[in-house]
């Protein structure tokens, strides 16, 4: 991923030139302003205007909501209290996951009889979408903290360790090479050129995973939770209050955005040489 | 006389033999856990129940009201009709957002918006809207699918290599022969990694929205194994999932080598 970006296709917008009506009407951030108050009239006019019947709120309805549930203690607690939750779930399954994930990776790519073992079992459970794992983690753990952890470790499993399994395995054969000529034994192939190679692998894997988790997440709390965001959601849904189902839905984005912001923010710190497209 | 030598890499024994002897530990200690009662059977059910419940399940509608075949179909339509309309929907809009910077703008910050809420959020909203039939699925897995096609063909198109793009301009192309000509076979090699994400997406969304709104599907099938307290059924079900999940991946890669055939990778 390390070719240039097209330096036509990244907006220049030309040399000190006179005032232009179409310049200014096609500039970006003008356009990014029109498309979302556009967005956001129309959610408000087909809300207001009962397209959908009463199955959609306006967007100040939504935020009036969240407000609100900032206030009062809904079920047992405010929506500070429902916010955190749900990221401790994910932060604890999250964990879990790549911390086991990621060292299996890099052993399966660097040693092919562990590859041997682990490999065929982790193919059999690849295919198996993550969600269908709740029922029978409520089967196994009840409908507890745990049964939830379960599920998100499950689905952040996966992706940890494809990616960092193929990080190492899709490392630069060059650098192998150089390292030799170095004199480098096999110790130093491995601290100095897998890790650091794989590394910009490995955080794209996590970031795939962090956005799984908080898919999980959702639907192990879906299912049955006595909090949490997606506890929210589903109330929403049984007593028929829009509002609040958006409420949700729009608190689970900014989580997941948040969390993935983090990631971007120390893979910055602990990667530098990451090179690759940052657009998008 | 032959020119070459045929070269013969050969693997250790060891090697060939341990991954088939690992899935046959792995089968063996599930199903004497079970067995031995290590592992209540109220929890977890041996593969030789599952694949016995398989054969049943061909033809029995009980106890969750239809054969496997009935469940597989169902998903499987919601599942390729959303996928088809994420494609038809996604890719074209990704590669315009790559190239025209008017599109960029004005659908860039929408979808940043929808891009982080979990498809599966959408549920209560589509029950609402659409009630429990195919329609509310198939929009579910619609916007799971999309959001990989529209980024995959963005990038493609940003990836386009300059010098060509200054070359054609020097020739005097427009923009729209720029976009059609160069744009968009350039950026075809990551359009077509997306339709495996998508699919994975698709696929994945669609259990999740079958869990918790259906009356027919693998998904729900999975969803009534758990409601009946029989883990043969849910395990019947997440195997099935996962094997068609499979099947599906290995035609779209098919069909990609084949398309693909002359682009380097």
């Amino acid at each position: 991923m390390s070719r240039a970006i097209a330096n036509e296709t990244v907006g220049i917008s030309g040399g000190r030139e006179g005032f232009s009506f179409y310049r200014c009407i096609t500039n970006t951030w003008f356009l990014y302003c029109v498309s979302l108050s556009v967005f956001f009239l129309v959610w408000d006019r087909v809300a207001a205007w009962r397209i959908f019947g009463d199955s959609l709120a306006q967007p100040l309805v939504v935020l009036d909501k969240l407000y609100e549930l900032t206030q009062i203690r809904f079920a047992g607690t405010n929506l500070g209290g429902h916010i955190w939750a749900s990221t401790r779930r994910v932060l604890i399954g999250f964990s879990l996951a790549s911390a086991i994930a990621v060292p299996l990776g890099l052993c399966m790519a660097l040693n092919r009889y562990t590859n041997a073992v682990v490999k065929p079992v982790f193919d059999l459970f690849k295919p198996m979408p993550p969600i269908a794992w709740v029922s029978i983690s409520i089967l196994w753990f009840g409908v507890g903290e745990f049964s939830k952890i379960f599920i998100i470790a499950i689905g952040t499993f996966v992706p940890c360790l494809l990616n960092s399994y193929n990080g190492v395995r899709l490392v630069e054969p060059e650098l192998y090479d150089v390292i030799r000529v170095l004199g480098g034994k096999r110790k130093d192939e491995i601290i100095e050129v897998c890790f650091p190679a794989s590394f910009p692998a490995i955080f794209a894997g996590l970031q795939i995973s962090l956005s799984v988790a908080w898919t999980c997440l959702l639907a192990a709390e879906l299912m049955n939770a006595r909090d949490g965001m997606g506890f929210l959601i589903k109330r929403g849904m049984d007593t028929y209050q829009p509002a609040l189902v958006l409420g949700g839905m729009i608190l689970i984005a900014l989580m997941a955005w948040l969390s993935s912001l983090a990631i971007t923010l120390i893979e910055r710190r602990l990667c530098p040489w990451k090179t690759g497209i940052e657009n998008l | 006389m032959q020119a070459y030598k045929e070269v013969v890499v050969k693997t250790p024994l060891p090697l060939r033999i341990l991954p088939y002897l690992s899935v046959a530990v792995f089968l063996l200690i599930w199903e004497l856990a079970v067995r031995t009662g290590m592992i209540p059977s109220v929890l977890l059910a041996p593969p030789s129940q599952v694949f016995s419940l398989f054969i049943d399940k061909l033809t029995q509608p009980n106890p969750d009201g239809a054969v496997l075949a009935v469940h597989a179909w169902t998903s499987l339509q919601e599942a390729l009709i959303g996928y088809g309309l994420s494609l038809l929907v996604g890719i074209p809009l990704g590669l315009a957002m790559g190239w025209f910077r008017v599109v960029e703008g004005l659908a860039r910050p929408i979808f940043e918006l929808i891009r982080p809420i979990p498809p599966i959020a959408w549920i209560p909203l589509t029950v609402f809207w659409f009630g429990i039939g195919l329609a509310g699925k198939v929009f579910i897995i619609w916007i799971a699918g999309i959001v990989p096609c529209v980024i995959n063909s963005y990038v493609g198109v940003r990836m386009t290599q300059p010098t060509l793009i200054q070359m054609a301009r020097t020739y005097g192309a427009n923009d729209w022969q720029i976009f059609c000509g160069l744009c968009v076979p350039s950026a075809l090699p990551m359009v077509f990694g997306a339709l495996q994400i998508a699919l994975a997406y698709c696929w994945t969304n669609l259990v999740g929205a079958e869990l918790l709104a259906a009356n027919t599907g693998l998904g729900y099938l999975i969803t009534m194994g758990g409601r009946l307290a029989r883990p043969d059924i849910v395990v019947l079900g997440m195997v099935s999932v996962g094997v068609s999940g499979a099947v599906l991946g290995f035609i779209i890669d098919c069909i990609e080598k084949r398309l693909l055939a002359g682009i380097r990778r």
